[in-house]
Parts: C-alpha cells; structure tokens; sequence
C-alpha cells in the first residue's frame, strides 16, 4: 500500500506537468485554432532560465530567492510567447494565410527556440536546487519529495486560476466567443488581437512554471522540450482540446499509465518509452475528441 | 522517345558528376541526391496534398533497416529483401494512413508524428535484429557484374531512385491524380461534392509517397554500409520541411532547389558562424513564410513574368 501511495504522489506530479503543458497548448488552440509546436522549447528556456535566475550555475552571481525566479520566468517566457504572437503569428493570420502558415512558423521558432536555448546553457543537464529542499514527505500512505508536492500544489493554483478565467471573467468569455466563430466575435467587438496576444502570453507563462516545475526535479537539459511538447499534446488529446478541465485530466491519466506501466508492464524499460505514443495513437483514433467535450451552451 | 533520351541523359550526367569527385565529396553529393528524392517525395504529400506527415524521413528509415535486416540478418536474396521491405513499407503506411484520414486539421501531424518516435523507441529496443542503438554496419552489396558497387559506381543507383521518384511523381501530377490533389488539399468539401473521393486519394499519395522515401532510404542504407537510430530522427523532417517551404511549396523545382540549397549551404556557412548555423536557419524560415509565402521559386517566377511584361509592353498583364 505504502509502495502504491509512492507511486501515485510521483505518477500525479509528472501527470501534472503533462497536464499543464496541455493547458498552455489549450490557451492557443481554443482560440487562434494554431497548434504552436514550440511549447516544450519554450519550457526548456524556462527551465534553463529557472536555473540561471536560481542556483549557483550559469549566473553565480544571481542566486535569486525561489518564488522572485519564478516570476521573472513566467514574465520572461511570457514575454516571448507574446512577442511571437506579435512577430510572426498575427502578421499572417491578418494577411489571410492558411491556417498551417502559422504553425509551420512556428515549427521555424521552435528551431530557433531550441539553438538560444542550447546556445545559452549548453548540453549538459542542470539541476536547479529544489525550493523545498530533499527531505521526505508523508500525508498518510501518500509519501514523496517535497517537490512532487510542491508541482502538484502549483498545478492546482494554475488550473483553479485558468479555470477561474475562462468561466468567470469576461476576457475567458472571449476567448470562448473567439472559439465557436472568430468572424462573429470581431464583429460583436472583440479585440481580436488582444486575444491573440494574451492567448500566446498565457502560454508562455504556463512553459515558463513547467520550465522552473521541471528545473528542481529533473534538471534543465537542452534535449527535455521536445518530449514535454509531445507528452502535452497526448495529455490533450487524450482529455479533449475543448475544456480546461480535459487537459489537467488528461495529464493525470497520462502520468498515471506512463508509471504503473513502467511499474507492472512486463516489457523491457526501453520499450516503457512508447506507451504514451502507443495512447495517443489510440485515443486518435478511436476518440479524438477526447473524453471531455467542449461545452457549446450556456456561453 | 525524346523524353526517353531526357532521363537517360540526366541518368549518365548526375552520375558522370560522382565520378570526378574525391570521396569525402563524393559521400556529400549521394546524400544531397537522395535528400532531393526525399524533397521531391515529401513535396507532392505536403505542398500539394496538402497532409502534414511527419513520418516521411520514418519511412526513410523504415525502408533501410527493412533491407538491411531481410537480406544481412534473415538471410534473404537481395531481389526479395528489396520486393520484401517495399511491402512491408506500403504496408505500414497503409496502417498510418487508412484510420488517420478520418481525422482533420493537424491531427496528421501529431499520429505521424508519435509514428516517428515510436520507431525510434522500437528501433532501440529491437536487439541483435537492429542492433539498438549502435546500428547495423558490416554488410555490403554484391558485385554488379564484378563491379563492386560501392564510391562513384554506386552513384548511378541513387540517381536512378532520384529520377525514378521525380518521373513518377511528376507523371502524378500532371494526370487527373495530381489535380484531385489540389482540389482535397484546397477545399475537400468541394473536392468531394465534385466527385472526388476525398479518403481514397489521401490515402494513396500517403501511401505512394512514403513508399518513394523508403525506396530511398534502401539506397542511403549502402552509401556508407550503415544504418543507426539519429540518422532518422526527427530533426530531418523538419529540414525536409524547411527546404520546400524555402524553396517554393508545391513546386517541383522549388523543392529540388530547397533541398540542394539548404543542403550545400551549410557547408558554406558553417565554416564562417560555426554553432550559430542552425539558429541562422530557424530564422530564415520564419523571415520567409512572413515574406515571400512562395518561396525562393516564387521570386523566379515573379522575374520571368516581370521580364515578359516588359518584353511586351501594351499587353495587360
């Protein structure tokens, strides 16, 4: 029982993760219908810059208290998803180009997001000092590192803010309105264009807290954006593209198959490593909607 | 017969070029060849099918390790590992392609591309029968008539897969096939009301053209007489894609120009940016899907007519 209540603490935090790198596909997706490959590079960055703004690495002589690093990330990161939007998304989204210009624009940022990234903190994985130190935590039969508590705390913050924002707040509305018809919100007066803006902001804030998440338990290396990226948009599909709710759920499903498969499965370890691949192909075909449905009333 | 002459003449050139090369450039130049086979293939399923797949270097990959492994390691006749990883191949893509077809937007490109890394995943935990990830190395071709195909002689095998591929693809093209392509990848839901049958035809180019980039794979699989896992990864697709979206989406020439510049240039810039190289080209992607949606192709275009204009003036363009 105590090895299962283990298990699950660690298995919920990386589900977690999976979960919040689904949100911030969700934010761009939901509106702008642009799936933004660079989300995982963008983590990386986070990562990389959690470990420069935090510990003793790269920039010695920083050392910044946990929660000042975490800001300066989010603001950091944000600040590129941002300047994206601005630079290369909205030009061609205003010029009427197709829908796949856009992404395959921003295939050309996740090469460059990757090269600064690989530039700046080079190939060897840094790990960022945990904020909570390494002691062992026990609630009950559930025990883990103080990070994986600290992870699954954040998360909750984070989808109890998204949540928050996209039912009870006139901008979450717009972005809803923006969803169901981009045509008819410009015309009822939606700002198009600070929609976009804050859709690719939110998502970069949402990389820059997996960035520091991942930073202070795995480390920052410059190869961990593309596995996030792949990792989140299984998370989504698998919980549906449509709801908020769909992508902590579909990280949790994830991260609980990855570990007690990796756990219980009898195949080799090496092989572990495609059953997350194995589960989106799947949920692709058979459901790829995802288990939640976007919710078309009551706007 | 004229048409004939054509290929058999671009067949003794392309290969007469290896030849007088040293063997450093040699390798250079059969790779760049088989990364234009590549191009022209991924061209006709992304710039005028219209699919995203990010599985066409998988099957690049698919192709060498399936020729390697039912000739060297199962001991088969050559002629039957060919005909063998040619099925196996078409089979594969058929299984990718049947049930993904249903799906819209870019779903494509997240299966194909969870395809990608699952063979990545397979490929390292195959034991002695891929060799993981060390690769299969070791094995060699038989001689051609006592000639040993391997440096320049080998050549003519590439450019004979490059050119095989480029005349199907074009003879695609310029048939009903090819327009029924465009018409799915710019309205399906006039295509289909046209009569189109919108499924079958992203099947087939799905199909057709993966098969096409494993053919080529079985070629790159003898250049070196090695084969491992990186050579496959997913880096190259995007490459790949790079190269078309440089050199013209949807054109033919744009995608062999794309492949040959992308591919020569980083031995040109590399020498003077070192490490920045690939920073460079990730913004020069982005700097041309902003500015020039055509591609490099697409300023040739816009000179040619710009020229015929002025050639006859008077004329409303």
């Amino acid at each position: 029982m105590a090895e299962i209540g283990e298990l699950l603490v660690s298995a919920v935090a990386s589900g977690c993760i999976y979960g919040l790198m689904a949100l911030s596909y969700l934010l761009i997706i939901r509106p702008t219908g642009v799936i933004n490959f660079a989300l995982g590079e963008w983590a990386m960055l986070g990562a990389f810059a959690a470990v420069a703004l935090g510990s003793d690495l790269l920039v010695p002589a920083l050392q910044l208290p946990h929660f000042v690093s975490l800001v300066l990330v989010i603001v950091v990161i944000a600040a590129i998803g941002a300047l994206t939007e601005i630079l290369t998304v909205r030009p061609l989204i205003e010029k009427g180009a197709p829908l796949l210009s856009p992404v395959l624009a921003l295939l050309g940022v996740l090469v460059i997001s990757l090269q600064v990234g690989t530039l700046a903190g080079g190939t060897e994985a840094l790990p960022a000092p945990p904020p909570f130190g390494f002691r062992r935590v026990e609630l009950g039969v559930f025990a883990g590192t103080p990070q994986a508590f600290y992870v699954i705390a954040t998360a909750i913050v984070v989808f109890g803010a998204a949540w928050l924002f996209f039912e009870r707040t006139i901008w979450g509305k717009r972005f809803e309105a923006v969803a169901i018809n981009r045509r008819a919100a410009a015309l009822m007066g939606i700002n198009l264009r600070a929609v976009g803006l804050l859709a690719f902001g939110g998502a970069g804030a949402v990389c820059g807290i997996v960035g520091v998440l991942t930073s202070g338990g795995s480390g920052a290396f410059y190869q961990m954006g593309l596995p996030l990226a792949i990792q989140g948009f299984t998370a989504l599909v698998i919980g549906g593209v449509g709801r908020v709710e769909g992508a902590i759920l579909g990280g949790l499903i994830l991260g609980l198959v990855e570990a007690f498969a990796a756990r219980y499965l009898p195949i080799p370890s090496s092989l572990v490593l495609g059953v997350p691949l194995v589960l989106l192909i799947l949920f692709l075909l058979v459901r790829p909607t995802g288990l939640l449905r976007a919710r078309e009333d009551g706007i | 017969m004229r048409n004939a002459v054509c290929w058999g003449g671009a067949l003794v050139c392309l290969s007469a070029i290896g030849f007088a090369m040293s063997s450093y450039h040699l390798e250079l130049y059969q790779k760049l060849l088989l990364v234009a086979t590549l191009a022209v293939g991924f061209n006709f399923l992304f710039g005028i099918s219209g699919q995203i797949a990010f599985s066409h270097i998988a099957f690049y990959g698919i192709g060498a390790y399936a020729v390697v492994i039912l000739t060297f390691k199962l001991g088969l006749p050559l002629a039957v590992g060919i005909v063998g990883g040619i099925a196996v191949s078409a089979l594969l893509a058929a299984m990718v392609a049947i049930p993904t077809t249903r799906l819209e937007g870019f779903y494509l490109a997240l299966v194909t591309l969870a395809f990608a890394q699952l063979l990545l995943v397979a490929l390292g935990a195959g034991g002695e029968l891929t060799g993981e990830d060390e690769g299969i190395s070791g094995y060699g071709l038989p001689d051609f008539f006592d000639i040993p195909l391997t440096g320049a002689a080998y050549t003519p095998v590439i450019v004979f897969v490059l050119l095989m591929t480029l005349a199907v693809i074009l003879r695609l093209d310029n048939s009903y096939f090819g327009r029924a392509c465009r018409a799915v990848r710019d309205n399906p839901t006039a295509a289909s009301a046209m009569g189109i049958d919108v499924a079958r035809t992203k099947v087939i180019v799905f199909v057709l053209t993966s098969t096409l980039a494993a053919i080529a794979g079985m070629a790159y699989a003898f250049v070196n007489n090695f084969i491992s896992p990186p050579i496959f990864e997913l880096d190259r697709i995007f490459e790949l894609l790079f190269m078309i979206i440089i050199g013209g989406t949807g054109r033919h020439a744009g995608a062999i120009l794309g492949a040959v510049l992308l591919y020569s240039i980083q031995f040109l810039v590399e020498p003077l940016v070192g490490k920045f190289h690939p920073l460079i080209y990730g913004f020069v992607v982005v700097l041309v899907i902003l500015f020039l949606p055509k591609g490099l192709i697409g300023v040739w275009d816009d000179i040619v007519a710009r020229r015929r204009r002025a050639a006859a003036p008077g004329k409303p363009s």
